[in-house]
C-alpha cells in the first residue's frame, strides 16, 4: 500500500479537524458526530485513525492536567 | 686569620638580610658586596652601625615584585602553550571524526549510491522519518524546508542541503522516497537502503526507531526520535533541533554556526 500523497494527507487532516471540532462543540459526545466520523474514517488509513484517536485522548488529558484537575496524592504511594 | 675574624662580623651584620636568598637575585650580589665593603671598614667606622641594616624596604619590594613578575610570566607562557596543545589535539580529534564517524552508505531517491563524503563542503540539515508518517514527519519536513528557504533568501549564505532519511526501509523504496520528497522541496534528498544500512546510519546519529504492530492492512507506524540534525561542511555533527524549535529559531541558529565555522579539513 503506497503512502498517502500530500493531497491525501491534507484531506485526511481536514476531515480529522472537522471531526475534532464537532467533538469540541459536543463535549466529546461521539454520537453527535457520526457523519464526520465516517468521513474521517474514509479519508485516512486505519493506522492513522488509531493514531489520531490516541492523540486526541492525550491532548484532552494534557488539557485536564494543565488545568490542575489531577491532584497529587497526600500519602506517598508505595510501589 | 684576619679574614676569619672579619667574616663572622660581616655575617652577623648581614644575617637579618638572609644573604643566601639575596645572592640569588640580580641586585643581591651587589648589595652583599656593598655590605662586605662596609663591614671591612668596620671598627673605625662605628658610626656606620647606626645606618639601616638591610637594603631599603622599597628595594626589597622591587626585587620581590620583579621576581614575582618573572614567575607570573613563566606561568602565563606555560598556560598558553598548554592551551595551544589542547587546541591542536582537539582539531586532530575532530579531523578524525569528520572522516570516520557518521558515515553512511545509502541510495538517494534517484537510485544513486550516496555516502557522507558526497556532502563535504555543504551544510546539511538532516531528518529521520518515514513516508507513512501521519503528521509529525510532514510537519517537521515542512519546517526544515522553511528553514532552507529562509536561508536561501539571504544573500551571501551558502546553500543548505536538506536530507530525509527513512527509518522504514521495508516500505520506503527508492520510488516511494521519490514520490514523497517531491511534495516538499526540489533539493530535498531522500535516502534509503537495506535494513542493515538504515540500522547503521541510525546508530551513527543516535536515532531511535521501532516499527509498531501491523494492522489488517499490513500498515504500521514507526515510533522514532524526532530531531533535525545540522552537519557542518566538514561532515561533523554540529547541532540538533527538536519539535519545539520554530523555523525562525533554527534558521538563526544555522546562521550563527555558519558565521563561526572554521574548517578542520585540509
Amino acid at each position: 500500500m503506497a503512502a498517502p500523497s500530500m493531497k491525501e494527507r491534507q484531506a485526511c487532516w481536514g476531515a480529522r479537524d472537522e471531526y475534532w471540532k464537532c467533538l469540541d462543540e459536543n463535549t466529546e459526545d461521539a454520537s453527535q458526530c457520526k457523519k464526520l466520523r465516517s468521513s474521517f474514517e474514509s479519508s485516512c488509513p486505519q493506522q492513522w485513525i488509531k493514531y489520531f484517536d490516541k492523540r486526541r485522548d492525550y491532548l484532552k488529558f494534557k488539557e485536564k492536567f494543565e488545568a490542575g484537575q489531577f491532584q497529587p496524592s497526600k500519602t506517598p504511594a508505595k510501589s | 686569620m684576619l679574614l676569619l675574624v672579619w667574616t663572622p662580623k660581616a655575617w652577623h651584620r648581614l644575617s637579618p638580610l638572609k644573604p643566601p636568598a639575596l645572592l640569588w637575585t640580580p641586585g643581591g650580589e651587589a648589595l652583599h658586596v656593598r655590605y662586605r665593603l662596609m663591614s671591612r671598614q668596620g671598627p673605625g667606622e662605628a658610626s656606620r652601625q647606626s645606618q639601616p641594616q638591610g637594603p631599603g624596604f622599597r628595594t626589597r619590594l622591587l626585587i620581590t615584585a620583579l621576581f614575582g613578575a618573572g614567575l607570573g610570566g613563566a606561568w602565563l607562557a606555560a598556560r598558553a602553550e598548554k592551551e595551544q596543545r589542547r587546541q591542536q589535539q582537539r582539531t586532530e580529534a575532530l579531523r578524525q571524526a569528520a572522516v570516520g564517524q557518521g558515515d553512511f552508505s545509502l541510495l538517494d531517491h534517484r537510485g544513486q549510491a550516496r555516502c557522507k563524503a558526497d556532502f563535504r563542503g555543504h551544510w546539511v540539515l538532516m531528518y529521520f522519518g518515514f513516508t507513512h508518517c501521519p503528521d509529525i514527519c510532514p510537519d517537521e519536513l515542512e519546517k526544515l524546508v522553511q528553514v532552507v528557504q529562509k536561508l536561501e533568501a539571504e544573500p551571501g549564505l551558502p546553500p543548505v542541503q536538506p536530507i530525509f532519511i527513512t527509518v522504514d526501509p521495508e516500505r520506503d523504496t527508492v520510488a516511494a522516497m521519490a514520490r514523497y520528497v517531491q511534495d516538499f522541496h526540489p533539493r530535498l534528498l531522500g535516502l534509503t537502503g537495506s535494513a542493515e544500512q538504515v540500522a547503521q546510519v541510525s546508530r551513527s546519529y543516535r536515532v531511535y526507531y521501532s516499527a509498531g504492530p501491523k494492522d489488517d492492512d499490513q500498515d504500521y507506524i514507526v515510533d522514532h526520535s524526532i530531531a533535525i540534525y545540522l552537519l557542518s561542511p566538514d561532515g561533523l555533527f554540529t547541532d540538533y533541533y527538536g519539535r519545539a524549535k520554530s523555523a525562525q529559531q533554527i534558521a538563526d541558529s544555522v546562521r550563527c554556526h555558519m558565521a563561526a565555522f572554521r574548517s578542520v579539513l585540509r
